[in-house]
């Protein structure tokens, strides 16, 4: 497909293909983003499944969202490099599709909690969004995030 | 008794171990670990990073063969013009332990009878 081999091709993308320590530096920050975005969600998904409940999840939203949306910025980001270096051969790869599909998951079901307690006042969130509503966000965020983890590692080692 | 200096020991004893098996075997576990020469003409090469790989034509079919990334092959002295097609070389490396598979990892390539060393703390 020419936009994947225009991508590949792109200068900057050609640099990183060649190089050593801006390669090494991509990848060490799809990590930071992607350690991140486990090391937040993964609390917050273990609270909304009742883990812990004498911590408001008001609070603990508060603290780790915006490090799990900062980390998956940056995932995103560097993800997006790595992807260019070898585009073709990353997008023949129905293992990578899956990876972002699962991607897509996350985002969705998040957005969807989100939505469904956007009107509420931060602080009744606990009472009034049903305990079984948060339970599914939060077993479905953990599923999907390690899921999207496995898969992005696995990348190395399946065809 | 379970002393916070037993605890230091054991941890850096553990750690060095651990570097040394991974320095030992970091992309090598599935090779074999002898090494044995692969021998003909590249037919075509892929280059650069995450991973460099050609497909060299030798007398017994078509070797899939892992080179460098390319901070390695240059550090061996390889250029990307040395490692395109119609290249006649020698692959000195650790085939994966899959028989019926022609996949070398190289450690040493050889061109015009000069060697060029991927990895030269491997060269036995």
């Amino acid at each position: 497909m020419e936009l994947l081999t225009a991508l590949h091709d792109w200068a900057p993308v050609a640099l990183l293909r060649g190089g050593r320590w801006s390669y090494a530096a991509v990848n060490a920050a799809h990590i930071l983003g992607f350690a991140l975005l486990i090391g937040a969600i993964v609390p917050l998904d273990l609270r909304l499944l009742g883990w812990r409940r004498d911590v408001p999840l008001a609070s603990l939203t508060h603290v780790l969202l915006p490090v799990a949306i900062t980390g998956l910025v940056i995932a995103i980001a560097a993800g997006s490099l790595l992807f260019a270096v070898r585009a073709p051969d990353y997008a023949a790869k129905p293992l990578f599709w899956v990876k972002m599909a699962l991607v897509i998951c996350g985002v969705v079901n998040a957005a969807l909690l989100h939505q469904a307690a956007a009107w509420e006042q931060p602080e009744r969130l606990a009472d009034s969004t049903s305990a079984a509503r948060l339970r599914f966000a939060g077993m479905m965020s953990i599923v999907v995030w390690i899921a999207v983890l496995a898969c992005g590692r696995m990348l190395a080692f399946l065809d | 008794m379970l002393s916070r200096r037993s605890v230091l020991i054991a941890g850096a004893a553990f750690t060095v171990t651990g570097v040394t098996a991974a320095r030992a075997h970091h992309g090598w576990t599935w090779a074999e670990g002898v090494l044995i020469d692969v021998t003909g003409v590249i037919k075509s090469a892929k280059l650069g990073n995450p991973h460099g790989l050609l497909t060299v034509t030798a007398k017994d079919g078509d070797w899939t063969v892992e080179v460098g990334q390319p901070w390695r092959n240059e550090r061996a002295g390889l250029k990307d013009s040395m490692l395109a097609k119609g290249v006649t070389l020698t692959v000195r490396g650790n085939r994966t332990k899959d028989p019926k598979l022609k996949v070398i990892k190289a450690v040493r390539v050889i061109i015009d009878g000069k060697n060029y060393d991927l990895y030269p703390e491997r060269i036995s």
